[in-house]
Order: C-alpha cells, then sequence, then structure tokens
C-alpha cells in the first residue's frame, strides 16, 4: 500500500543510502543465520552439559569483571589524554597523535608473548610477570586506550568553542564549563569509544590466554580446537552475541534523544589553546609514557627476543605487505562507506529500525572470528561460489568484522552535523550531491578518518577470518607473523611485526594530519 | 519523507528476509553428503593405484591445506614445484581452522591435501569422512604408525618429554612414569611449580594416552592429583617454556621440538623421559591425506609420497628436529635413534585414542 505513494525521485534519493544500510545488514545476518544453523543441530542433553554448566558462569563473570575494569581504566587514561592533545599547547601535539596512537598497532597476542619473555628473573626488563585480572587488565589497558582516546580527540575537535566560553561568560569557572557543557557532548564519543573497549575485552581471546586469565571466549576457543566441534561452540558464541546485544542496548537506552548538532555556521572559531606553562614537562611525559610503554617496550623486547633466536630466512616480506595494505585498505574504505549511511540513517531518521541497523554494526565484532569466517564459507560456496576464496570476499568480510571500529568516530561525527544546515542548503537550490559533498562532509570528515584509521589498523592485525577467506596463496603481514611466532621463531617474525606497526603508524600519521590540514 | 522511510524499512526486511531463505534453504546440505558425483575420482584413482602401474603424466595444480605452519611448508612445497612441475596452492591456518573449514566447505572444498600437524585432527577428518582411502603403496612407506583407517599418511614424530630446570632439579631424581608425576611434586615441595598445556592438542593426547594404558580412573585420579598441586595453565608451549626460563615453574610435560628450540636459542632448559612404554612418552605424529573432493589425485598422490622421500624427511629433522619416519634418514645426534624413539611411547593405535573421554574428563575437572 505505502509503495503506491512513493514519489519516484524521492525513492532515488534514498537509494545511496538504503543499498549501503542493507548491504551491511544483509552481510551482518548472515553469520547470526549460520550460528543459529549450527545451534540447532546440537543434541539438547549435550547442550546441558557443554553449554549451561556453572563453570561457564564463572568464565561470563570474569569477561564481564575484566569488560567493567577496562572501560574505567581506558577512559581515565584517554580523556586526560584527549585533552592534552586538543586543548592545550603540548609541543609537538602532531607527533604526539600519532604515538598515543600507535598502541593499537601491536598486536595484543605479540605485545602480551614479548612482554612475559622479557619480563621476570633472567628477562630484559626487571618487571614482575603479568598475569591474571591484574596483568589482563594492564596489558589490556595499554592495547585498547586508543580507542578511546581517539574516539574523544575526534569528538572534543568536533566540539564549538562558543558554547563553553557563553558558559564562561555566564560566570561558570573553567571545571564547571567543562563539566556541563562539554562533557555532555563527549557523551556519544565516550559510549562509542567504551563500547569498543568492552566488545574488545569481552572477543580477545590470545591475549587473556596468554595473561593466563580465562574469560568467555576461551570456552568458545577450545570448543572450535581442542573439540573439533562446530555446533556447540556456535552455541557459546550466540550466547556471547546476546551478552553484545546486552550492551548495545544499555548503549541504545543511554543515547536515546541525544541531539548535539551544532546550529551555527560550520566555521567555528578556532579555540584558543590552553597555556600549560611550567606543567609542560609534566604534560610531555604523561602523554609520552603509554606509548613508550605500550610500544617502545614491546618493540625493544621483540628485537631482543628475535636476537636471541637463530635468525633464518624470513620470506614473502614484501608480498605480504603489499597484500595487507590491499586487503586491510580495502575493508577500511569500505567499512567507512557503509558506516556513514548508517549512522546517518540511525541519526536522522526516527525509525527504531534505523536505529538497529547502527548496532547491529557490532555484531560483526562480537561474532568469534572463526565462526564469522566459516558463516562465509558456508553461505558463499552456496549462494555465491564464484566468490569463494577471492579477494572481494576477504575484503568484505573484514570490512563487517571492523565496521564497530570505524562505527564509533562516524557516529559521533555524523550526530554533530544538523541536519538544519543541510535543509538549507538545499533551500538555497544545492542538489543532494553537492549539499552532502560542500555541507556534511567538512563536518564528517574528521569521523570518517578516524573511524577509517581504527578500521585499517584493526584489518591489518586480524587473523582468523584472513587465514579462512584469503585467497589461496595469499599472505598477509598478520599471517606470517603468527605462522613464525607458533613454532617460536622470533627472528623471523620480528620483520613483519616491525612493519605491521610501520604501516599502521604511516596511516595514523597521514590521516591526523589530512584532517589538520582540512580544518585550517 | 515518511514514505521513503517505509520504503527503506520495506527493503531492509526484504534484504534480511532473502538472505536468511538462501542460507536456510541450502542448509541441508552442509554436510559432505553422497550428492550426485558420479564417480569419486579420489576413490577410483587411489584404488587404481593399488596395482602397480607405470606412474601417469602428473602435472597441473595441487591444491593443499596446512595445519602445520607456513615457514616449515613454503621451502618444502618450492622444492617440490621445482622436481616435479606441479603448481601448488596453499592454504595456512590452526589444524582445527582448517579442519572446520574443509567441514564448511563440505562437497564444494576445492582442496585435494589436508595436512596436518596432530593424528587427532587427520582421525577426526577421516571419521567425518572427508578422507579417500590411500593405496598400500604409499602406506608401505613409512616406518611406524599406519592408521587402521589407512586414510591418512604419517609423516614426522614428535615425542611429548618431561623438561626441567636443570639448575633446580636432576635428571636421576625425575620420575619414572607420568602417573608418579604428582607424588614427585608434593615430595619436592613443587607446589605451584609445575607447568602444563591443559587446552594444547598434545597435552589431551597424551591424557588420551594415560586413559589407554592406564584406565580412565587412574587418569581421572592423575588430573585430581595434578590439579591440588596448583599447576600453572599456559595457552602454549613456548609461552610455558619462556615462564621457566623467567623462573615461574620448574617443571612441565611438553613436546621435544621446543624444547629443542629453546636450546638452540641458549635457553637453560633440558628434557628426559619417562620409562619406555610410559604414556608421558606418547609419540605425536603429524601426517596427510587426500580428501574426498580431491581433483588432482595424481599430484596429490606425488605429494604424499615426496613428504617421505629422503629429501623431505631429512629436512623435517634438521629445520625443525623432528624424527622422520623412514629409516634411510638420521635423526638429529641430539635425539634418539628412530627405533627406539618410536619404542618409547606406549603402543596404541594414535586413531583410537579416546580422545572424547580425555575432553570429557578436562571438563569434570573444571579445566577446560
Amino acid at each position: 500500500m505505502a509503495l503506491a505513494h512513493i514519489r519516484p525521485r524521492a525513492a532515488v534519493a534514498a537509494l545511496p543510502l538504503a543499498i549501503p544500510v542493507a548491504l551491511a545488514a544483509g552481510g551482518l545476518l548472515v553469520p547470526l543465520a549460520y550460528l543459529a544453523l549450527r545451534a540447532f543441530e546440537a543434541d539438547l542433553a549435550t547442550v546441558e552439559e557443554l553449554v549451561l554448566r556453572r563453570r561457564n558462569a564463572e568464565l561470563l563473570r570474569n569477561t564481564l569483571l575484566l569488560a567493567a575494569a577496562l572501560v574505567v581504566t581506558t577512559t581515565a587514561i584517554a580523556l586526560p589524554l584527549a585533552m592534552l592533545t586538543v586543548r592545550t599547547d603540548l609541543p609537538a601535539r602532531r607527533l604526539f597523535d600519532v604515538l598515543l596512537t600507535l598502541p593499537l598497532a601491536i598486536p595484543g597476542y605479540v605485545g602480551a608473548f614479548v612482554i612475559l619473555a622479557a619480563t621476570g628473573p633472567g628477562g630484559l626488563y626487571p618487571l614482575p610477570r603479568p598475569s591474571g585480572f591484574w596483568g589482563a587488565l594492564i596489558v589490556l589497558t595499554l592495547i585498547t586506550y586508543p580507542y578511546q582516546y581517539l574516539s574523544l580527540r575526534a569528538a572534543l575537535l568536533g566540539v564549538d568553542p562558543a558554547l563553553e566560553e557563553s558558559a564562561r561568560s555566564l560566570g561558570r569557572g573553567r571545571l564547571a564549563a567543562f563539566l556541563s557543557v562539554t562533557l555532555p557532548q563527549l557523551r556519544p564519543a565516550l559510549l562509542g569509544g567504551g563500547l569498543l573497549v568492552a566488545l574488545h575485552a569481552i572477543a580477545d581471546f590470545g591475549t587473556v590466554s596468554l595473561l593466563r586469565y580465562e574469560t568467555y571466549s576461551f570456552a568458545i576457543y577450545l570448543q572450535y580446537s581442542a573439540a573439533f566441534d562446530r555446533t556447540y561452540a556456535a552455541w557459546l558464541a550466540l550466547l556471547l552475541v546476546a551478552l553484545t546485544a546486552l550492551l548495545l542496548a544499555g548503549d541504545w537506552l543511554l543515547l536515546r534523544r541525544l541531539r548535539l548538532a551544532r546550529t551555527g555556521t560550520g566555521a567555528p572559531r578556532r579555540r584558543r589553546p590552553t597555556r600549560l606553562g611550567r606543567w609542560e614537562p609534566v604534560a610531555v611525559a604523561a602523554a609520552a609514557l603509554p606509548p613508550l610503554v605500550a610500544v617502545v617496550l614491546p618493540l625493544v623486547a621483540l628485537l631482543d627476543l628475535a636476537s636471541r633466536f637463530p635468525a633464518g630466512h624470513a620470506a614473502g616480506l614484501r608480498e605480504a605487505f603489499g597484500n595487507s595494505v590491499t586487503a586491510a585498505g580495502a575493508a577500511a574504505a569500505m567499512s567507512v562507506a557503509v558506516a556513514l549511511p548508517i549512522a546517518f540513517t540511525a541519526a536522522r531518521a526516527r525509525l527504531p529500525g534505523a536505529q538497529a541497523v547502527e548496532r547491529l554494526a557490532y555484531v560483526g565484532y562480537a561474532v568469534p572470528p572463526l565462526a564469522f569466517a566459516l558463516a562465509w564459507v558456508f553461505f558463499t560456496l552456496r549462494a555465491a561460489p564464484a566468490l569463494y576464496g577471492s579477494l572481494p570476499l576477504l575484503v568484505f568480510a573484514l570490512s563487517l568484522h571492523v565496521l564497530s571500529e570505524a562505527m564509533g568516530p562516524v557516529r559521533a561525527a555524523v550526530r554533530q552535523a544538523s541536519p538544519r544546515l543541510e535543509e538549507s542548503a538545499r533551500t538555497l537550490g544545492a542538489g543532494p550531491v553537492k549539499t552532502f559533498v560542500r555541507v556534511t562532509l567538512p563536518i564528517v570528515w574528521r569521523g570518517a578518518a578516524a573511524g577509517g584509521a581504527l578500521a585499517f589498523i584493526g584489518a591489518v592485525k586480524e587473523l582468523p577470518i584472513t587465514l579462512i577467506l584469503a585467497p589461496l596463496d595469499f599472505s598477509t603481514l598478520a599471517t606470517r607473523m603468527f605462522s613464525y611466532t607458533q613454532d617460536a621463531m622470533f627472528a623471523e617474525a620480528a620483520p613483519f611485526a616491525l612493519a605491521i606497526v610501520g604501516l599502521s603508524a604511516c596511516f595514523v600519521g597521514v590521516l591526523l594530519w589530512t584532517e589538520r590540514t582540512f580544518s585550517s | 519523507m515518511i514514505v521513503t522511510r517505509q520504503l527503506r524499512r520495506f527493503g531492509l526486511v526484504a534484504v534480511g528476509l532473502a538472505l536468511f531463505a538462501a542460507v536456510a534453504a541450502c542448509g541441508d546440505d552442509g554436510e559432505p553428503t553422497p550428492t550426485p558425483q558420479p564417480t569419486s575420482p579420489a576413490a577410483t584413482a587411489t584404488q587404481g593405484a593399488a596395482t602397480p602401474e607405470p606412474t601417469p603424466t602428473v602435472g597441473g595444480t595441487l591444491v593443499v591445506y596446512a595445519g602445520r605452519g607456513q615457514n616449515l611448508v613454503e621451502p618444502l612445497v618450492q622444492q617440490f614445484e621445482k622436481d616435479t612441475g606441479i603448481d601448488v596452492e596453499l592454504k595456512f591456518g590452526s589444524d582445527a581452522q582448517m579442519l572446520a573449514t574443509l567441514q564448511e566447505e563440505g562437497d564444494r572444498s576445492p582442496a585435494d591435501v589436508f595436512w596436518a600437524n596432530t593424528a587427532g585432527a587427520l582421525g577426526r577428518a577421516s571419521s567425518l569422512g572427508l578422507l579417500a582411502p590411500l593405496d598400500d603403496e604409499l602406506l608401505s612407506l613409512p616406518a611406524a604408525f599406519v592408521p587402521d583407517s589407512r586414510s591418512w599418511l604419517p609423516v614426522t614424530m614428535r615425542l611429548r618429554v618431561l623438561a626441567y630446570h636443570p639448575d633446580r632439579l636432576k635428571p636421576e631424581q625425575l620420575p619414572k612414569s607420568i602417573l608418579d608425576l604428582p607424588r614427585f611434586a608434593r615430595e619436592n615441595g613443587l607446589q605451584g611449580r609445575i607447568g602444563w598445556t591443559p587446552t594444547y592438542s598434545s597435552f589431551q593426547d597424551m591424557l588420551a594416552g594415560i586413559i589407554a594404558v592406564h584406565g580412565e580412573e587412574a587418569a581421572r585420579q592423575w588430573l585430581e592429583e595434578m590439579k591440588a598441586l596448583q599447576p600453572k595453565a599456559y595457552p602454549s608451549n613456548p609461552a610455558m617454556l619462556e615462564a621457566m626460563r623467567a623462573g615461574e615453574i620448574d617443571l612441565a610435560s611438553t613436546n621435544h621440538y621446543y624444547v629443542v628450540r629453546f636450546q638452540r636459542a641458549g635457553y637453560s632448559i633440558a628434557m628426559t623421559q619417562f620409562e619406555q612404554g610410559d604414556p608421558g612418552n606418547l609419540a605425536l605424529v603429524t601426517g596427510a591425506g587426500i580428501l574426498k573432493t580431491a581433483k588432482n589425485v595424481p599430484a596429490a598422490r606425488a605429494f604424499l609420497q615426496y613428504l617421505l622421500s629422503e629429501k623431505a624427511q631429512q629436512y623435517f629433522v634438521g629445520n625443525i628436529g623432528e624424527y622422520p619416519l623412514i629409516e634411510e634418514v638420521v635423526p638429529d645426534p641430539r635425539l634418539l635413534p628412530l627405533e627406539q624413539a618410536v619404542r618409547q611411547g606406549p603402543s596404541i593405535q594414535l586413531e583410537q585414542l579416546p580422545l572424547e573421554r580425555a575432553l570429557q574428563l578436562l571438563r569434570e575437572a573444571g579445566l577446560n
């Protein structure tokens, strides 16, 4: 009935949004459908024994504890750092932007392994070996705080200084103005970053297992790896997805009815940076500490480890480098291209369904990567066999997997872009494309760039999906590095690890640079 | 505006439904069921090879799914390509990842050969009906460990060993059987000083070996006694040996080649074995099988044959310190002579290792 009323023009105008949204939604439903299918093969008595046992409840409790603590610690680190680099005259701010984001480039399983190899008696660093809850919390904090940092940083850059200045001129103190005006504006970013951090804690297996802290992902790993069983692993994975859904529902409740758009012109005044004065050395030290501990120490430890093991021939570095750039680059671009329309639909359309699609983006991250990859094996071979084992399939699956990483900054940016501005542009005669390019894009650009950087770094270090869905003979930096470390061939693994870090660093650097020149 | 939103919603629902219907519609053929494939090429070819005949011209492309490390596989495969003119395409992952992929692919799998790290994965592939039976000629190549199913070829062997910190323990005081390990640890104050890898395949194989040799009750009791010693659990053997280096543990059951690698790197870690026939010395066999989906069976056969050639076997010994499975190759002087090494472990059919029961015991003990 509704269809009969559609004006052709309106339908065409909706397509640029509808197609990517439908693509992503469909793509994210595939793994869920697959898991449900596998779960139905189960024998119920065994489900009870394997899935509903007390031990899993303990593992779940461990997971939640870690996720909650991690959100607190990463925010405690990221908020002051973001304030420092965005709002003060901290020297070499561009360098710090890159350095502070760099820990993301260290894959958790590598970071944890080299840290463990370099500590304890006889180790490179005279430090106790991290382990258990606190060990996992410390290591994961160092690896994941940049999610929160990037998210907050993008939001802080987008906050109109005029609002806070108005509050100051109305007699509020500096702290009061920050708390009552700026902090509420940061809420979507805080939630987006916190959500990613929490999801990371839930999904992580490599790091926590090395630090001997057992979480729920551990149970899933065991089913696939030790018992070679897909059926009960599917049950456990579905429960993990349900847990994620609860988190997302919480996030949705907190964000509901939040409209933070700026209604002024598209050119906010540049904020005058706060002078650090004699606090400058302290600030520099504080900003240098996280990258030092999370990047420099592990890299030095890795090189030390490499030098102790007899070196062999590390083959295929150049090829793996090219493959990584291609796959992760395309996946990052695609995830941003999908995240933008989703964020727009969610922010503008007053439909519960639209909000749900935005939340669905996180499913790509919540489904254990191995199950995610298997779902695509299953689906492609039946629906589009020609695509199986092709690069486009790998790129598509990777882009969905990292979609949630791109989503946080993109969604925060889109929420700051007012629809009124676009409406004005349209009233003034600009077409939809021109309006998007001239009005909307300059506002959401920062979020898109930050989202793309995150998606790239996530994709470049991803393992199970790449291993299973990559074309034959297609090795990436991450797959080769992992293969070497598995066999304790650290000398051979080192160049690949360094290439991953270097590549991610360049990428982050270029993106942050683009962002600066664009805004000035 | 409202109308477009409705259209959007309609589109979403439609796409979602269509996708779900597509998945559900083809859901019932997820397993490798006997779809009308006139004659499985793998079956006919391997049967044909049972009667010796001049080698057919072998060539074309071969797809190998490898659970073994890339760094180990690649140089050997390159040599194979050079020697035979067969083009090999590779996919890498863990045994479990490759096995799960093969299962999902079912009849549509592009793979010819599954080359695995563990007999467990191969046994599982065999029981799932993924592997084609091999001919006598191929199976006559290895010196030992040919499985009853005759569906995969043993390639190399590793041994479970007891690794210890030589500054803290002396080899002569160490127990003669894995079953005595808990008592020994209690008497020597090693509570909290033992490492293990309860989630690692080789450890689980060893537990299955204990069940096979001493029975389930003894294995359960052994696990309970070990648990009472508060051992430290590690996800991988390199991580465990790093912990031994760091003084976190003094004693750990592991695979021999890890110790060899760490010794070559100058780590102070020693290894010993239990008495002959003890499940603590279990032989861990790697191997390869030809898949029922194989399209180039002659090349797959040539590849398996190549893995047991002197050239390849020497490569396994030299590069990663594994035991060869043909007598013509001399193992590393640091290792035992082949015949003695084969006798070290308990004599049990690897495919009959009660792995399911071992996993069950570990679950009951809350270890996985």
